[in-house]
């Protein structure tokens, strides 16, 4: 009995792990598309996503996008505001709890990082019209879920794994690597905590795993179109 | 005289049925336990919290709780890397503010003490090391000293942070210098009573406990990585407690009740109750429990149990008085906790506002509400006085009628 039930378990997991193969990439994305709500996630032209990066200390974070290229990360590091932005053009970034908190430009990489997380839409919308190449490299399993695995060659050559399972068609997983100190870091984000706002699936909760570091943001609010002045994009003249 | 004798033999019952104190002159209430001995106060919350009276919204940055006097209202703020003593009235409008000394601005910019008031004079510390007496009614200081310039402590990490403990003639702090570890001064000169070498170290942000025994009075506070007892009569340590966790932010104030003591760290031994020996010279560990930690946001002893939030693993805890074995928990965030008149208030980190009524080991959840007011982290420990629930939250004190109707 029992290796008729082991029989019978490796065939289901076979089994699905063959229909996630099924499809083909443009297939598996159309299919996340649909499930994001992508029809009318193009019609929203800001965001605004209010919450708490959670990990010894709780950090109060707000992070604004305005489409089509603006990104603003607002966060509390020992109590003090630091930022992170991309304007359209260039990053940059404050850094007060080095006791220097007048705004800087951001390295090349790091800017990269913050046009991408100004994209409302996201990588994987399109990726060739942006220049990025995106291939189906099979399945993978993200927190018991079988996940379709997405390698994507951005156009500054950087490559990123996204995951995305294979019956609810929604982003469980982003794997991306970040260089520090001439070492290559391999940074996970797990998207969990689905719910929709103005029918359309955020994910309210952002574990990061960075190196073996992890956090969690935790969004207590995600407001869509409301007015935001662009103005806060501009990095602030030196004094 | 008849008369006047039952005149205030009434008053007294009144002002007792009434069971509204009228006055806060220290951190954490009159024992500096978190217990405020109020009565008639609300047992549930609407959804909208308690209703909001005034807010004043000008206090610069800080962390530190009010005290409150029948008339004035007093807390501290940073404003410019200045720290101020400010004074509002009962109604909280600006009185006056009186500079104190440079405030720490590195990291968690903002005012850390709360004042302690003993009549006219009230006691106040600024982040980079001003100890001042000020006169409370003009905010004129009477006397400052220096921790840095004149007892050579070290700069921390964190800032010089604790809320004067006053006994007698004494005021009392630690610069945490090797040679002067803990420091007595003359609280109506300020000049040094007595320096207590201590164990020579840094300080570590705690606002002491005095424990009032028939043969001495000790002085109990954390040093970088001990628990200190000190003679406040001649400044001799009695005993020390030391830490295993290896950190130097051992914040919260320690209590003793019937003849043991207890305290909560976050970076050292977790939650421990010491005996205490009947003449204060010697300590015994009874037990430790180092699942239990925290950083900053007190507990609460009632009876068998005691209270406090988990900063390792964000729960509220419900520890067992006698064993230490964690009884219960709660899903709240961590954050600080006082009570009164039967309820634990509990203001979490995400600035949730909230009380529950201890039940033995069970934290009855009786209503909470987001604290919207104010600006940065919500770390300060509320206050109740008279009735009144005042909350501080960066630049803003709030004031909320918490009285049952």
């Amino acid at each position: 009995m029992k290796t008729r039930v082991l029989v019978f378990g490796l065939f289901l997991s076979l089994a699905s792990g063959l229909m996630a193969q099924e499809l083909n990439l443009e297939q598996v994305l159309d299919k996340y598309y649909q499930a994001g709500c992508f029809d009318k996630l193009k019609h929203v032209k800001t965001i605004i996503m209010t919450g708490n990066l959670v990990q010894q200390d709780l950090m109060p974070v707000k992070i604004i996008r305005v489409r089509p290229d603006k990104y603003m990360m607002e966060f509390d590091v020992a109590d003090m505001t630091a930022y992170q932005v991309f304007d359209g053009q260039n990053g940059w970034m404050t850094a007060p709890w080095t006791g220097n908190s007048v705004p800087q430009a951001v390295t090349a990489e790091r800017a990269i990082d913050l046009k991408n997380k100004a994209d409302m839409d996201g990588i994987l919308y399109h990726p060739k019209k942006k220049g990025h190449n995106a291939e189906l490299a099979g399945t993978d399993t993200v927190n018991g879920l079988t996940v379709y695995k997405i390698k994507v060659t951005r156009q500054d050559g950087g490559i990123e794994y996204y995951f995305i399972d294979h019956s609810g068609f929604m982003l469980q997983k982003r794997l991306y690597f970040r260089n520090s100190g001439g070492k290559e870091l391999s940074i996970e984000n797990f998207y969990k905590d689905y719910r929709k706002v103005d029918g359309i699936p955020f994910a309210f909760i952002v574990e990061t795993n960075n190196a073996g570091r992890v956090n969690e943001i935790q969004f207590e609010s995600i407001e869509l179109n409301k007015h935001v002045d662009l103005k806060i994009f501009t990095m602030p003249a030196k004094k | 005289m008849q008369i006047k004798l039952c005149f205030l033999t009434v008053l007294c019952i009144v002002l007792s049925v009434c069971g509204y104190s009228q006055e806060v002159l220290q951190w954490r209430g009159p024992d500096r336990t978190g217990f405020y001995h109020e009565s008639n106060l609300l047992k549930s919350w609407p959804e909208t919290g308690p209703p909001l009276l005034w807010e004043y919204d000008g206090l610069g940055a800080g962390y530190g709780s009010p005290v409150i006097s029948n008339s004035t209202i007093y807390v501290n703020g940073e404003i410019d890397t200045i720290s101020y003593l400010f004074a509002l009235n009962r109604s909280g409008k600006f009185l006056w503010k009186a500079p104190i000394g440079k405030e720490w601005t590195l990291n968690y910019p903002g005012s850390r003490n709360t004042p302690t008031l003993v009549n006219d004079l009230i006691y106040v510390t600024a982040g980079l090391g001003t100890v001042a007496c000020l006169d409370a009614k003009t905010g004129e200081k009477r006397w400052s000293v220096d921790m840095v310039s004149d007892f050579h402590a070290p700069l921390n990490r964190f800032g010089f942070s604790e809320s004067l403990v006053v006994s007698g003639n004494s005021v009392f702090f630690s610069p945490g210098n090797a040679d002067s570890n803990v420091v007595a001064l003359d609280r109506f000169t300020g000049k040094i009573q007595w320096i207590c070498k201590g164990l020579g170290q840094m300080t570590s942000y705690c606002s002491p406990a005095i424990i009032r025994l028939p043969e001495r009075e000790i002085l109990v506070t954390f040093s970088k990585s001990e628990l200190l007892g000190i003679d406040t009569k001649d400044g001799t340590l009695l005993w020390s407690h030391p830490q295993d966790g290896g950190g130097d932010v051992h914040i919260n104030t320690p209590l003793f009740e019937n003849g043991f003591i207890y305290y909560i760290t976050g970076d050292g031994n977790g939650s421990v109750k010491l005996k205490l020996s009947a003449d204060g010279k010697e300590i015994t560990e009874v037990w430790r429990n180092s699942a239990c930690d925290n950083t900053m946001g007190g507990f609460i002893k009632l009876n068998d149990y005691i209270y406090t939030a988990s900063y390792g693993r964000r729960y509220w805890y419900t520890l067992e008085a006698n064993t230490g074995k964690i009884v219960d928990s709660v899903k709240f965030d961590k954050g600080v906790t006082i009570f009164a008149d039967d309820i634990l208030y509990c203001y979490n980190e995400k600035g949730q506002l909230g009380i529950f009524k201890p039940n033995g080991p069970r934290m009855e959840a009786a209503g909470s509400f987001k604290v919207t007011p104010g600006s940065k982290a919500h770390y300060a420990h509320p206050v109740i006085c008279g009735g009144k629930l005042y909350v501080r939250h960066g630049r803003s004190l709030m004031e909320y009628d918490v009285k049952r109707k």
